[in-house]
C-alpha cells in the first residue's frame, strides 16, 4: 500500500504566480538603438549610397494578469517606431506574446499560446550551431539583442501550441516520475487548387517525455516527438511523418573529492511519407559522454562518444536558426554592378532579423567555413567519433577555461565512398582581473577560438577537400568607474580551402554538389563605453569598424557608429 | 568504477555501431567530373526484327561515368524518328527497350534504321544499324488509312469553291503507308470546304461501328497534316449514335459527340481522345446531347469529318491519314 502511495507536486511554489499578491504586472522591455554607418568598397561603386543613419524606438509591454493564485495571463504587444516615422508612418504594432498558464486541481502544470520548449538535445533542442564562440563586450550586446528578438533562452524553441506536466513521487525504488508533454502547430494549411496534391496539410509537432529519477545517483528519460501532418486538412493525400523515440539517461557518483557521471542519449528515427512509406528514412544514433569533476581544484574532464547515423533526422533539434540562403538587409547590395553581399560571419551578429524563432522542417543550408563540422549542432546527421574537453574554474575565479576537441568521421560519403574527417577545436578562456587584483571594479577578459579542419582524401582531384577555419574573439569589460565600462571586442574569422557542397532537393534527397572555394578573412574592431543605471537598464555607445575580403575582387570594409539604450522591466 | 564500466559498455553492446556505409548520398563525383570513354560501343540485341510478330530489340552500351544520353532511330525510307533518353553508365534492354513505336511521325516501314547515340555533355557519337522486317501492327478498327482509296460506302460532300483538291494522294509524305487524304481549297461564302461521311455500313454492312460498349475505354485517333502557312483549318468529327438501333440517326433525339481541331500546327500529329471526353457541340460550343446523354461507343453508325475554315481566311489545306478506333489506350503508332 505504501508503495501505491504518491505524492503529487506542484500544489506548492504556486506563490510565483501571483507575486506579493498583484493581480496585475507590467512586465516587457524598451530598446533604442541609433546607428551611423559608413561603407566602402575597393572597387568602383558610385550607386550604392554609403552613409546611412537609422534606429528604432521599441517597446515591449506586457500584461501578467492573475486572475487567481493558480493561473496566469500574459499578453505582450510590441510598439516599434522606426526613426524618421512621423504621424504613425513607421510605427507598427505587433503582438509578441501571448499565453495562459496556471495548475490545474493542483496537480497539472499547462501552458497554452506562446511556449518556450525544449526536450533532449536529439528530439527538441535549439543548438546554436553558428556562433561558435562565446561573446563578451560589444559582441555580447549584440548577442543579447537577437537573442531577445527571437525568444533563445536556455535552448528552447519559440512554438505556439499547448504543454503541461505533471509528476508522481514514490517513497520506494523510484523517487519520482515526471511526465511532460506538448502539442504545437508548424504551419498551417492551405487548401490549394483542384490539381490533387496541391495543397498544404496542417503540420503538427508533439511529443513528450517521462523522467524517471530512481535516485540522486540515476535519471532516466524516455522521449519521444514526432512531426505529422493532418489528413483531410487539404487537397492532399501525402502526409509527412518524422518520429523520433530515444533514452537518455544520467548517472552519478558525488563523492567527497570527485564527482563521475555518465550521461547520454541514444535513439531512432523515421522520416517519411504516407504515400511513400517505403521511401522513408530510418537511422539511429547514440551519444555517451563521462565526466569526471574533481572537486578541490575546479577541473571536470569530459570524454564522450557520438555516432549519429547518415539517414537520422530529427528536425526539432537539427533546425538552424537562420537560413543562409536568404538576402541580407544591411548593404544588401554593393559596386556599381550591384551585385549581392553575401552573409558575413559578422552580420550574425549585426542583424536579429535573420534569425527565426521558429524551427524549420526541410534540411537548411548552411556555412562551411563557420561550421562544417557540425553544422546542425551535436544532433547533425551523418556524424561519429570522439570528443574529449576539459572545463577548469579555479577556486579564486580569476581563470575559467573550457575546452572541447572533436574528432569526428561521416559514416556515409556524398558522391563517393571517400569520408569526410573533421577536427574542431573550441575553447574560451576568462581572466578575471579584478578577482586576481582583489579590485572591487570589474575587469574581465575573454578569449574564445574555434578551429575547423575538414579533410577528404581521394585518388581524384574532383574528390579532394581540405578546408580550414579559424573563429576567434576577444573581448573585455573594464569597470572605470562605478557602473562605467569601457568595452572593446576584437572578432577574427578566416576561412581557406575547398568543399563540395550538396545540392538537395526540398526533401532533402542529394541531385549534385557544387565546388565551393573560399579564401578570405574577416575582421571587425569595435570599442565603446557602457553605463549602468542599474542592473536591468543601461546605455552603450560603440565604435566599430569591419573588414571582410572573402570576395577576392569586391572585397569591402564599414565602420558603424551605434548607440544602445536596453531597459527590461 | 566497475559500474560504470560495465554500463558503458552495455550501453554501447545495446546498438550496434555504425558500420562503414556501402552506399553514397547523391550522384557520383566520379561521374560528375570524371573523364567520359566509351567503354563498350553501341549494339542491337538483334540485326533484324519482326515487330508484327511481336518482337522488340535493344540496345546496348557501355560507359566511363554515369551521363546524359539520347537515342535516335531514324528509319533510312520512312524518316520516322524514335527517340530515347536517359541518365545511366550504360544502355541495357529495361533502357532502350523497343517495340517499332514511333516518336515522331511517320509511322516505321518495313525498312533499314540507322540507331544514334549522342551525350549531351559529349562530343561522342556511337551508330549501329537494325532492320525492320515487319513493321509493327497497331490493333484496333481501322476506319481507313487510305491505302485502298476512296471507299465506295463513304460519302462526301465538296464544295465547289476555288483550288479544290479533296482526294486520296499518294506520296512519301504519308505518316503511315503510302497514302493520305487530302483537304484543301477556297470558300469564301460558308465555313465549309468539304465533307466526307465515313459510314458503319461500309465495313460489311453492319449497323454500328464493332467497338467496346464502355466508352471510357475507346479511343479515336486521327493523323492531321497542318500545311506550312495556313493555320486556319478546323477539322471537325461528328460521331452520330442510333441509340434505338432502328438503322437511322435522327439529331433530335440521339446523341451526336464531336470534336473539333483547329490545324494550327505544321506537318503530321497524332490526335488521340477518348470517347467519353467528347461532347457535343453547337456551332464549336459544348451543348448538351440531344439523345440519353450516354456516350454509346457501341451504336457510333456514322462518322462525320468536316473540313471547315473562315470564309474570310482564304485558302485552307490539311491532310487525313490512318483513322483507327483503339481500345484500353490511345494509339501509340
Amino acid at each position: 500500500m505504501k508503495a501505491l502511495l504518491f505524492i503529487i507536486l506542484f500544489s506548492l511554489g504556486l506563490s510565483a504566480f501571483s507575486q506579493e499578491g498583484k493581480k496585475v504586472q507590467f512586465v516587457g522591455g524598451a530598446r533604442s538603438l541609433i546607428s551611423q554607418s559608413d561603407f566602402t568598397s575597393d572597387v568602383s561603386d558610385t550607386v550604392t549610397a554609403p552613409k546611412t543613419t537609422g534606429g528604432y524606438a521599441l517597446i515591449d509591454l506586457g500584461f501578467k494578469i492573475n486572475p487567481n493564485e493558480n493561473t496566469e495571463v500574459l499578453g505582450m504587444i510590441r510598439i516599434n517606431n522606426q526613426f524618421g516615422g512621423f504621424y504613425g508612418a513607421g510605427v507598427t504594432f505587433d503582438v509578441r506574446q501571448i499565453h495562459v498558464k496556471g495548475v490545474a486541481g493542483k496537480v497539472l502544470r499547462y501552458q497554452i499560446g506562446n511556449i518556450d520548449y525544449k526536450l533532449t538535445p536529439y528530439t527538441f533542442y535549439n543548438h546554436n550551431p553558428d556562433l561558435l564562440v562565446q561573446s563578451l563586450g560589444i559582441n555580447k550586446i549584440k548577442e543579447e539583442v537577437l537573442n531577445y528578438e527571437s525568444f533563445y533562452k536556455n535552448n528552447n524553441w519559440r512554438q505556439q501550441g499547448a504543454a503541461a506536466d505533471f509528476a508522481i513521487q514514490f517513497p520506494k525504488i523510484i523517487q519520482e516520475l515526471k511526465f511532460n508533454g506538448f502539442i504545437t502547430r508548424l504551419n498551417p494549411s492551405a487548401p490549394g487548387t483542384v490539381t490533387p496534391g496541391s495543397g498544404l496539410l496542417e503540420r503538427l509537432y508533439g511529443g513528450g517525455n517521462v523522467i524517471m529519477k530512481q535516485s540522486k545517483y540515476l535519471t532516466i528519460g524516455v522521449n519521444h516527438v514526432r512531426i505529422f501532418d493532418l489528413l483531410q486538412t487539404a487537397n492532399n493525400d501525402n502526409a509527412y511523418r518524422n518520429v523520433v523515440n530515444s533514452i537518455s539517461y544520467d548517472l552519478n557518483k558525488d563523492g567527497k573529492k570527485i564527482k563521475l557521471s555518465l550521461d547520454g542519449e541514444s535513439g531512432m528515427s523515421k522520416s517519411f511519407s504516407t504515400q511513400n512509406a517505403e521511401g522513408g528514412l530510418s537511422d539511429f544514433f547514440i551519444h555517451v559522454k563521462g565526466q569526471v569533476s574533481f572537486k578541490k581544484c575546479g577541473l571536470k574532464l569530459k570524454m564522450a562518444y557520438m555516432e549519429n547515423g547518415a539517414d537520422f533526422r530529427s528536425f526539432g533539434a537539427q533546425s538552424k536558426r537562420m537560413d543562409f540562403n536568404q538576402v541580407n538587409s544591411f548593404y544588401d547590395r554593393y559596386t556599381n554592378s550591384q551585385i549581392l553581399r553575401p552573409l558575413s560571419y559578422y552580420d550574425l551578429y549585426n542583424d536579429p532579423s535573420l534569425y527565426s524563432s521558429s524551427f524549420s522542417t526541410k534540411i537548411m543550408s548552411f556555412n562551411p567555413s563557420i561550421n562544417n563540422v557540425l553544422p546542425y549542432g551535436i544532433a547533425t546527421f551523418n556524424r561519429q567519433g570522439f570528443y574529449a574537453g576539459f572545463n577548469y574554474s579555479d577556486p579564486k575565479k580569476i581563470i575559467a577555461a573550457d575546452v572541447t576537441f572533436y574528432r569526428l568521421g561521416e559514416i556515409r560519403g556524398q558522391g563517393t565512398t571517400q569520408l569526410r574527417s573533421f577536427s574542431y577545436l573550441t575553447s574560451t578562456v576568462s581572466f578575471n582581473l579584478s578577482n586576481w587584483m582583489h579590485w572591487k571594479k570589474k575587469q574581465v577578459f575573454q578569449l574564445g577560438l574555434a578551429y575547423q579542419k575538414t579533410e577528404r582524401s581521394s585518388q581524384f582531384t574532383f574528390e579532394q577537400i581540405n578546408l580550414k577555419s579559424l573563429t576567434a574573439s576577444l573581448g573585455l569589460e573594464l569597470e572605470i568607474c562605478p557602473d562605467l565600462y569601457l568595452l572593446g571586442s576584437a572578432f577574427l574569422f578566416t576561412s581557406k580551402g575547398n568543399e563540395s557542397m550538396p545540392v538537395r532537393t526540398p526533401e532533402g534527397t542529394i541531385i549534385n554538389f557544387n565546388e565551393y572555394l573560399v579564401d578570405g578573412k574577416e575582421i571587425n574592431l569595435s570599442s565603446g563605453i557602457k553605463f549602468n543605471f542599474s542592473k536591468e537598464v543601461y546605455v552603450a555607445a560603440v565604435y566599430e569598424s569591419n573588414k571582410n575580403n572573402f570576395s577576392a575582387e569586391n572585397p569591402y570594409k564599414y565602420n558603424q557608429i551605434l548607440l544602445y539604450y536596453i531597459m527590461k522591466f | 568504477m566497475k559500474y560504470y564500466i560495465t554500463l558503458s559498455a552495455l550501453i554501447l553492446v545495446l546498438f550496434s555501431c555504425h558500420k562503414k556505409d556501402s552506399k553514397i548520398d547523391g550522384p557520383s563525383l566520379e561521374d560528375l567530373n570524371g573523364q567520359f570513354s566509351v567503354l563498350s560501343p553501341l549494339a542491337a540485341s538483334i540485326d533484324s526484327v519482326d515487330f508484327a510478330s511481336g518482337e522488340t530489340v535493344y540496345f546496348t552500351a557501355l560507359f566511363s561515368k554515369t551521363s546524359e544520353w539520347n537515342l535516335k532511330i531514324t528509319g533510312l525510307v520512312s524518316g520516322a524518328v524514335k527517340t530515347m533518353t536517359g541518365t545511366s553508365n550504360e544502355l541495357k534492354a529495361s533502357s532502350s527497350l523497343w517495340s517499332g513505336e514511333t516518336t515522331n511521325l511517320p509511322i516505321f516501314k518495313n525498312e533499314n534504321c540507322k540507331v544514334e547515340l549522342t551525350f549531351p555533355n559529349e562530343p561522342d557519337t556511337l551508330i549501329a544499324y537494325v532492320k525492320i522486317i515487319q513493321a509493327k501492327v497497331n490493333s484496333g478498327f481501322l476506319i481507313s488509312d487510305f491505302e485502298n482509296g476512296f471507299n465506295s460506302g463513304w460519302t462526301s460532300f465538296i464544295q465547289s469553291g476555288a483550288n479544290m483538291n479533296f482526294q486520296v494522294l499518294s506520296d512519301a509524305s504519308s505518316p503511315q503507308g503510302n497514302k493520305y487524304y487530302n483537304m484543301a481549297g477556297t470558300v469564301d461564302w460558308d465555313w465549309l470546304i468539304g465533307l466526307v461521311n465515313f459510314k458503319s455500313t461500309a465495313y460489311g454492312g453492319a449497323p454500328a461501328f464493332p467497338l467496346s460498349a464502355n466508352s471510357d475505354n475507346v479511343y479515336f485517333n486521327v493523323m492531321i497534316y497542318g500545311e506550312e502557312g495556313t493555320t486556319n483549318s478546323l477539322v471537325l468529327f461528328q460521331f452520330e449514335e442510333d441509340e434505338n438501333s432502328n438503322g437511322i440517326f435522327s439529331s433530335a433525339s440521339e446523341d451526336m459527340y464531336s470534336k473539333e481541331i483547329k490545324v494550327d500546327w505544321i506537318g503530321w500529329k497524332l490526335i488521340s481522345v477518348k470517347y467519353s471526353d467528347l461532347v457535343n457541340l453547337v456551332n464549336g460550343v459544348p451543348a448538351a446531347p440531344n439523345g440519353n446523354g450516354v456516350h454509346d461507343s457501341d451504336k457510333i453508325k456514322t462518322i462525320n469529318m468536316l473540313h471547315l475554315a473562315n470564309p474570310n481566311s482564304g485558302f485552307a489545306k490539311s491532310k487525313l491519314d490512318y483513322i483507327i478506333f483503339t481500345e484500353n489506350g490511345p494509339l501509340v503508332p
